[in-house]
């Protein structure tokens, strides 16, 4: 029998109390206990990127967290982040530029771009491909996806120049 | 967390008595290796015991005599951008920038990566050029192994049975240059070949060829010639000894031959590059 271990955490902000066993993972957590399916279950290796989310601020990779690792952090999946006003410029600047093909790496790009745009606002081109570079387009729409972040840094940085 | 086949324990200590008390039980910390192979389905550990909370294994510290401890819990993304690697330390560093990527770099630790010792990982070559030294503790005793003798054999370590890696300490750095030169299909993916590189002002040269066998490559040899001359003829000198001692595989990223074909090529590069990036 699976042994399944309460876990508490806090999902966008909602304390959120589980049962989970011990391979579950964050991205089970997410998508199967909470339907929070903004994060996708591509490779579920760490290798694609689509199930990226924020753990304590910083992107990560849910399909390769522990579920029973997180108890006590704070995570905030795609759906939780949609009142920061970085993330309404690139959502504005990808739907503008028209960075997506069939969508399902939309919600790991937009958080790694996020994350960086937190760090570092006004990017190179070759800083935004460096910190995309762990998330895969299969579509191979990358230019567009780059231009959108670069266009949203350029929106931010024209809101907060007087 | 009664019951949980987790164990989460504060102290180094705690963790090694788990660790021996309940030999099926793995260390994790990162995660970033060890869940890809639970999804995987290539191992189903009964219990984990998780390093992530303790304090011990964590952050960079230059001890008295300037040697740099990196604490086993210390993630890609904090060496990558450490700005006390300088010098020739500064391969450390370089190597870390090049692990996977952001998401991951954030995960992935020092210590894990080194216990798993993928052939085609980026630490394992730039610590033996610096001559790291791995530091692992059970829960009878602690010792040191230097890095050119911690890794054995594919994905095999000098790691015993309950015992992990604690930190890594690397030599006081010395001006001059270190750099990492990683050949691989995209960015972030296991290296087909690498070279790992330290040039220090005086000359000395220390160089570790990654992805060419089952652990880093060095040579004695190839390192003294290096450190007297630098000319084409003596790179192919030093580049065809540690070529007759590579090993690698045929595997979906490039055949043995191919690799073999990189090792002086790319060490051609590395000294090089390193010869015009003068800190």
């Amino acid at each position: 029998m699976t042994v399944r271990t309460l876990t508490t955490l806090q999902i966008n902000g909602v304390q959120t109390d589980a049962r989970v066993a011990l391979s579950d993972t964050l991205l089970t957590l997410v998508r199967d206990h909470c339907y929070l399916t903004g994060a996708k279950r591509g490779c579920n290796q760490g290798v694609c990127g689509a199930c990226t989310v924020l753990t304590d601020g910083v992107p990560v990779r849910a399909c390769i967290t522990l579920a029973l690792d997180c108890d006590d952090k704070q995570v905030s999946t795609i759906e939780g982040l949609g009142e920061e006003p970085t993330m309404q410029a690139l959502q504005h600047a990808f739907i503008n530029c028209g960075a997506f093909q069939c969508g399902f790496c939309t919600s790991g790009m937009l958080i790694a771009a996020l994350a960086l745009l937190r760090n570092n606002p006004r990017p190179s081109a070759d800083d935004v491909r460096y910190a995309l570079s762990g998330n895969l387009c299969r579509c191979t729409g990358y230019k567009k996806i780059v231009e959108a972040v670069l266009s949203a840094s350029e929106a931010i940085s024209d809101r907060n120049t007087p | 967390m009664a019951g949980s086949p987790l164990f989460r324990p504060r102290l180094l200590a705690e963790a090694l008595e788990l660790l021996a008390e309940t030999p099926d039980a793995r260390p994790i910390s990162g995660g970033a290796t060890l869940v890809a192979m639970i999804n995987a389905g290539l191992v189903a550990p009964p219990a984990l015991v998780s390093l992530t909370r303790i304090e011990e294994l964590r952050g960079v510290n230059i001890l008295e005599n300037g040697d740099i401890f990196i604490g086993a819990a210390v993630k890609h993304n904090a060496i990558a951008t450490d700005g006390r690697l300088t010098g020739t330390a500064g391969v450390v560093s370089h190597a870390a920038s090049q692990i996977a990527g952001t998401a991951v770099r954030n995960m992935g630790t020092i210590g894990g990566a080194l216990s798993h010792a993928d052939p085609g990982q980026d630490f394992p070559p730039a610590l033996c050029a610096v001559d790291a030294v791995v530091e692992v503790a059970s829960k009878d005793r602690r010792r040191k192994v230097p890095v050119r003798e911690f890794f054995i054999d594919w994905f095999t370590t000098a790691l015993e049975p309950g015992e992990i890696v604690v930190g890594v300490k690397i030599p006081k750095p010395v001006p001059g240059v270190g750099l990492y030169l990683k050949h691989a299909r995209v960015s972030g993916d296991f290296a087909i070949a690498s070279v790992a590189l330290s040039v220090a002002a005086d000359g000395q040269v220390r160089v570790a060829i990654g992805g060419c066998g089952p652990k880093p490559i060095t040579s004695g040899d190839a390192d003294a010639i290096l450190s007297s001359e630098k000319s084409r003829v003596a790179i192919g000198r030093a580049g065809d000894i540690l070529t007759a001692l590579s090993n690698p595989l045929d595997d979906v990223r490039g055949s043995a031959a191919y690799r073999r074909l990189l090792i002086p090529r790319m060490l051609q590069r590395a000294i090089e590059d390193a010869a015009a990036s003068k800190h």
